[in-house]
């Protein structure tokens, strides 16, 4: 078992604002239909590979609301491996992953994801591609009599990853 | 011909374009006419931007899939990450809140998504519109005897109620297009692994690689055959780092199906791009293409038919 407050025998205190907050985000607030059965734990490629991730217990803890476990850096969140096994064997189509997804969006809320991450959303948000453009990919792509890459419209893009308080909309 | 909307994505046309060389060469020859999507962004992604906000990762796809709507086109996807998250979103938008709330964003660019578009991966198009026979008539150099080991990835099959594409538990789309170049598909015993590139923390991916390569490797087929672009440096460069962490010297190098394809109708060794494979599929050159001879690359590079 994995430390953490839930098995410390201590009351456990459900932390409701969490909760809130994670039903907030699309799909986050499917963990309340988990009923603990672990079938989601033995196709888990990070299960199997890793010493401490298991979905079944990150449904646990979000069911708690364990804020404290989850939204820090390097959260054990970020150990999945996005194979969406959970989402095809959960008999309460919970979506593990989905409930992971939604959790991380709460981290960028705050701030806090791995750098690998933040460097691939920064390419997105300045680009509208997650590989860059150059003149070295498009010399690579006429050599294969492959037109070059034309620039995403990033005022389009812009618009669109806007926060909705920005034009007060999506009420 | 038929005619669908193209969606290369981010990684095959920035960091592999001999992928889509043979994706566009393959398909020709197989009588699809791919229409490219001008405008198209990244998917966006369904790792990195999505574990951003969902509701604006939705919104740009949304915004993607508009563009073949204009076109009165369905989708067709290379890459298994943009499937996934074009076949989420059309998935995801047929609730009709979540779709008014997506559409309150693109109404900022003057878009709306009404879902007449559908998403369809490459390999899924290929065996429902073309035909596994249809493949087998395009070759010119059929791979007889060429023993594959195939991985099929995550995201094309699973979640298998909104990719449809094939049976999650025991798919067989890959084995046929695979056994329809004449060769002879191979499915190994950690078939259904991840390749673990998403994992952003710790040993796991490293070690999730270390023991499916182990079966692969204990197959002895000739080549690896995938349909990620991600999946496929996993493979590549990653099969090398692997093998140096765990001090191995067995190896199966990697190849892109419709590279494969490509080969086997009729476009030399030499031209697939595999200068820039870290483990090259050398095994290949035993085949020797009759068509090799008759064509030739002009000088703007473009091919042109034999």
């Amino acid at each position: 078992m994995a430390s953490g407050s839930c098995t410390n025998g201590d009351p456990v205190r459900v932390d409701f604002r969490f909760r809130r907050e994670l039903a907030e985000k699309i799909e986050g607030n499917l963990a309340s239909f988990c009923y603990q059965c672990g079938a989601c734990v033995g196709d888990c490629p990070a299960t199997t590979y890793g010493a401490t991730f298991n979905p079944r217990e990150l449904m646990l803890k979000v069911l708690y609301g364990l804020s404290d476990e989850l939204m820090v850096t390097d959260s054990i969140l970020w150990q999945c491996a996005n194979c969406y096994n959970c989402h095809e064997r959960c008999p309460q189509e919970v979506k593990p992953v989905e409930v992971i997804i939604s959790m991380k969006n709460m981290l960028a809320d705050r701030g806090i994801y791995p750098d690998a991450v933040r460097k691939v959303i920064e390419t997105f948000e300045q680009t509208g591609r997650t590989t860059p453009l150059s003149p070295a990919v498009d010399r690579q792509r006429a050599k294969y009599g492959l037109s070059p890459l034309p620039p995403v419209p990033m005022e389009e893009i812009q618009k669109l990853i806007e926060p909705a308080s920005i034009e007060g909309d999506e009420a | 011909m038929t005619r669908v909307a193209f969606f290369p994505g981010c990684l095959i046309p920035a960091r592999h374009p001999p992928m889509e060389f043979a994706i566009r060469y393959c398909m020709r020859n197989l009588g699809v006419e791919l229409v490219d999507l001008e405008g198209a962004s990244c998917c966006p992604d369904p790792i990195y931007f999505k574990s951003k906000d969902k509701l604006s990762w939705l919104a740009v796809a949304a915004r993607n899939l508009t563009l073949a709507e204009d076109l009165g086109l369905d989708v067709v996807t290379n890459c298994s990450g943009c499937t996934a998250t074009l076949s989420e979103s059309y998935h995801l938008l047929q609730d009709e809140q979540l779709r008014a709330k997506v559409n309150e964003r693109l109404a900022r660019i003057g878009r709306e998504y009404r879902g007449t578009s559908r998403v369809r991966h490459i390999v899924a198009f290929v065996r429902d519109e073309v035909g596994y026979e249809t493949i087998r008539e395009s070759l010119v150099t059929p791979l007889d005897g060429l023993k594959i080991a195939i991985h099929y990835g995550c995201h094309l099959l699973k979640p298998s109620k909104i990719m449809q594409v094939d049976d999650p538990n025991n798919p067989s789309v890959l084995e046929k297009l695979v056994s329809a170049l004449g060769a002879v598909p191979v499915r190994h015993r950690n078939w259904y692994l991840c390749c673990g590139k998403a994992c952003q923390i710790g040993d796991i991916p490293t070690n999730m690689m270390h023991g499916l390569l182990g079966t692969v490797n204990d197959e002895q087929a000739d080549i690896l055959c995938m349909i990620c672009p991600t999946c496929f440096g996993q493979f590549d460069h990653g099969q090398l780092k692997v093998m140096k962490q765990f001090d191995e010297e067995a190896y199966t190098p990697p190849i892109y199906y419709f590279q494969l394809l490509a080969f086997a109708q009729g476009v030399p060794y030499e031209e697939l791009g595999i200068e820039r494979h870290r483990l090259k599929p050398e095994c290949l050159r035993r085949f020797t293409s009759v068509a090799a001879e008759e064509r030739k690359v002009s000088t703007d590079g473009a091919y042109q038919e034999p």
